[in-house]
């Protein structure tokens, strides 16, 4: 596995520790081999200590087992070098022709792309030029893409042209790390692999869906980064849309990953465009002001290094979607994601309809909202189901009630990292949880009216419009209101 | 009641650690499942069936206050966030601590455990405290915020608490300035918004009474003299702190009374009397109804309390009481008409409820309670009424 950009942050906090996790588990071969390529100048030996002392930092694992650290360290190599530079991959093709001879690494070769976009582009025709994108020996060679995907429509399309004109789209593994968590992964579960769900799953008996990506945290220091992109960019047209076509899509015809993804991309294909109607009456845009998280006092988006004190970034969005389908036709799907919003969660809720006859009158109702169902992805992974039932006592009380799965209770093991289980399936040839050309480019699709009208209507931006420690801007709560309808408190 | 406490900060320079306090816990849960929690052998079931939020500003009450939530966590496993705030402190600070506590069960059976954050905010982070709060509530179980001090409508903490809540609980016993706090009250109460209700532990005291007075109304025979009530006597302990005239709670009795039975408030006929009584008029229709509260001086340690309640209708010579034993244990209703005893009187027992058994009681409602919001509108009016006279 050759790492670009392996002195990285991505390298350093994700990408070892998860090759290290795997290795615990014994998921990888002893011959595996690790290359990692930057421009900082350092030997192998100085590459471990670098690596291991990552790991230590940010491995869910308590400790690193010695022997297992030194054999994993024995198949890591290092490789100053850089991406424009032809003699650089010329010595990296060396070293690999090396690294099988030595390890009987058998010609397969794994790339991982960890640096920064502007570059992937680069880094596989220098891979093509130098003949590294096809083994000698019969192996596989596959690349992994990072994200961003491209900074709009016309950028991702271009940029899947240039990779098409040096790779074959399935040898192209496009990362959303979304797709790696288990609670994700169990969405075809859930719906598939059980009968009680999937005749429910519909618009005769959903109501809406919504989905909540929400974060804590603000641009940590990537204001520069994150001046550029917006919540639109960094979260919805990737990994939200992943989530949304998981909950939205048909059954696929079989589990092969060009059947999941086909059914995937036409859940997408269903979604109602975006016109500038659309946009002012269905969709919100916000960036936080100043105000307090987990206790203490944080500063405004403006007010955060690199970013301008005019800033029209935004750090929140909520999308009103339709899925024009038969399945789907006139549910809405609400989707909201935005940072140093009140707790760090993702969730879908699904809200079934009410029960047709309000048999038991409003005041024996205490509290109760139609049943609900709630996928949590992210903390604390699980599913609950809302339904009502009846208080103990004399008298007729009804009050919501849940029934969980939790499944840090119901499999007492701790859940892999989305890292290991995408690393280990692109090594094994299965890109059914990595994006495709089509649907990188459908999530372009979706969201650039969104972002052409916001950028349109730049000079009507009040910002900031929501406290940080809030669920974001007021008119996200109204327009779902005027639908009566109301936010989850996730 | 088991409990298991690790006093661990949980906070660092950008807040309270939530990832790190959950794994806290759930470590303390690992090790008391595998143990039992305090060494029993049997199992043990994490359990949380609403949030319940405490909110503080007294250091001292701590001990008293975990003694509390064991007794509420005894009736409903919760995860109770205790906030205790210092606004006064010039070092602004904020900490957190974790617990879990579990009731003691029969042999073998696993036990029920809830869990307990504590969080301490001091000076300027006091404003921001509910920011600390909010992540650590667990979804999709009712959000009960008890507000142990007198509610201060306008506090930013107060305000953002209640966003976080779907029932505020207050105690208007507890109130020092008893008519005003208690009208602030009322208009919270009435503009409530997007679903949070009040419960006031107060009302909960009245429960007994309300319960008595309103079984009259179920013999047919009594219902054409209940009909004709002008007059009712209420005695009732003044509390000793008490700067109003007279009690919250007889004030609620009284306004629960005329809103259930339509009585419009006649302000003319409302009047202080001799003897420290207040006298206040109602109307329905042409009967004139006039109450008399008239306090009496607490006779022992224990809450100061109603003492009796009686409703006369002259016409028919009827009367129905409830009145409470000496022993104050004890409540003994009659009815008398014409002259004659109607029945011989129920006595039923009244035990006086501990702060921890009130607050679990009012944890089990979650609805809008019209009938305590319809009492402290007729409260308030009542309070408007007594001032005019006063001035």
């Amino acid at each position: 596995m050759v790492i670009f950009g392996a002195s990285g942050d991505l390298a350093k906090r994700k990408l070892i520790p998860a090759l290290y996790r795997l290795v615990q588990q014994r998921f990888l071969p002893a011959e595996f081999a690790i290359v990692g390529l930057s421009r900082t100048p350092m030997s192998h030996d100085e590459y471990h200590a670098r690596m291991k002392s990552a790991v230590e930092e940010f491995s869910e694992t308590k400790g690193v087992d010695a022997e297992v650290w030194d054999s994993f360290a024995a198949g890591m190599y290092y490789l100053p070098s850089d991406i424009g530079d032809a003699e650089s991959y010329r010595k990296l093709g060396t070293m690999l022709d090396e690294i099988d001879r030595e390890r009987g690494t058998q010609g397969n070769r794994l790339f991982y792309l960890s640096i920064a976009p502007e570059f992937y582009a680069e880094a596989i025709r220098q891979l093509g030029a130098a003949e590294l994108t096809k083994s000698k020996t019969g192996g596989w060679v596959r690349v992994i893409v990072e994200k961003p995907f491209g900074i709009d429509l016309e950028t991702a399309r271009h940029l899947n042209k240039e990779i098409l004109q040096v790779l074959d789209e399935s040898q192209v593994y496009r990362i959303d790390h979304y797709l790696g968590k288990e609670t994700v992964q169990n969405l075809l579960v859930f719906r598939f692999a059980n009968g009680i769900f999937e005749p429910l799953w519909n618009r005769q008996y959903i109501d809406h869906v919504q989905i909540t990506n929400a974060e804590t945290v603000g641009v940590e220091g990537r204001g520069g980064y994150y001046e550029t992109s917006g919540v639109v960019r960094d979260m919805i047209q990737n990994h939200v849309f992943q989530v949304l076509s998981l909950v939205a899509m048909e059954p696929p015809a079989h589990l092969g990953a060009e059947a999941v993804r086909d059914e995937k991309v036409k859940a997408l294909s269903a979604a109602r465009p975006f016109t500038s109607e659309r946009v002012r009456a269905e969709c919100v845009r916000g960036q936080y002001g100043g105000g307090s998280i987990a206790g203490q006092p944080v500063v405004a988006y403006r007010e955060e290094k690199g970013v301008a004190p005019d800033s029209t970034t935004e750090t929140f969005a909520m999308i009103t979607m339709f899925i024009d389908n038969w399945r789907w036709s006139g549910v809405p799907f609400y989707v909201r994601s935005g940072k140093r919003l009140p707790k760090r969660v993702t969730e879908i809720a699904i809200q079934f309809r009410a029960a047709p006859l309000e048999l038991f009158g409003e005041t024996m109702m205490e509290g109760v909202t139609p049943n609900q169902l709630i996928i949590r992805i992210q903390p604390d992974e699980g599913i609950t189901m809302r339904f009502a039932a009846k208080i103990p006592g004399q008298q007729t009380r009804i009050r919501s009630v849940n029934m969980d799965f939790r499944y840090g209770a119901s499999f007492g093991m701790k859940l892999a990292e989305a890292y290991e289980r995408l690393i280990l399936d692109c090594i094994l040839g299965d890109s059914t949880l990595y994006a495709r050309n089509d649907m990188a480019e459908r999530g372009w699709e979706l969201v650039m009216p969104i972002l052409d009208e916001w950028a349109r209507s730049e000079t009507e931006t009040a910002f900031p419009n929501y406290e940080a420690g809030t669920w974001g801007p007021e008119a996200s709560h109204q327009i779902i209101e005027s639908q009566g309808r109301h936010w989850r408190k996730p | 009641m088991q409990k298991q406490e690790h006093t661990i900060a949980l906070s660092t320079t950008k807040g309270i650690d939530v990832g790190k306090l959950e794994r806290e816990l759930s470590a303390m849960w690992a090790t008391a499942t595998d143990s039992g929690a305090g060494g029993t052998r049997s199992g043990v079931t994490r359990a949380c069936v609403l949030n319940l939020v405490a909110c503080t500003t007294h250091y001292d009450d701590r001990g008293a206050l975990d003694d509390l939530l064991d007794e509420v966590i005894e009736h409903h496993p919760c995860r109770a966030l205790v906030l205790i705030t210092e606004r006064d402190a010039l070092e602004a600070r904020l900490d957190a601590y974790v617990s879990t506590r579990c009731q003691l069960s029969s042999k073998g059976a696993k036990q029920i455990c809830g869990e307990q954050v504590t969080i301490e905010a001091a000076g300027r982070v006091v404003e921001t405290a509910a920011s600390a709060v909010a992540p650590l509530l667990i979804p999709d179980v009712p959000v009960f915020l008890w507000w142990k001090d007198i509610p201060q409508y306008d506090d930013k903490l107060f305000k953002k608490l209640v966003a976080l809540a779907d029932r505020v609980i207050v105690d208007s016993r507890s109130f020092d300035q008893p008519y005003e706090d208690l009208l602030h009250l009322a208009e919270a109460v009435n503009g409530r918004s997007k679903g949070i209700h009040f419960s006031d532990l107060n009302w909960g005291r009245l429960t007994a009474w309300r319960t008595l007075l309103a079984g009259f109304w179920d013999v047919p025979e009594y219902r054409p003299h209940l009909d004709n009530i002008d007059r009712v006597h209420i005695a009732y302990e003044q509390p000793r702190e008490n700067s109003a005239p007279v009690a919250v709670g007889t004030l609620l009795a009284v306004g629960w009374l005329a809103a259930q039975l339509n009585w419009e408030l006649a302000t003319s006929e409302t009047t202080p009397t001799e003897g420290g009584m207040q006298r206040i008029g109602f109307r329905k229709g042409e009967r004139l109804i006039t109450i008399e509260l008239q306090p009496v001086p607490v006779l022992n340690e224990g809450d100061p309390m109603i003492v009796s309640t009686s409703l006369t209708a002259s016409e028919g010579d009827a009367e129905f009481y409830v009145k409470l034993k000496p022993e104050r244990t004890k409540l003994v209703t009659g009815a008398r008409i014409g002259g004659d005893a109607h029945d011989a009187g129920h006595v039923l027992t009244y035990e006086a409820k501990s702060e921890g058994e009130r607050l679990s009681r009012e944890l089990n409602f979650l609805a809008r309670d019209t009938a305590y919001e319809k009492a402290l509108t007729k409260a308030s009016r009542i309070i408007e009424a007594l001032r005019l006279h006063q001035r």
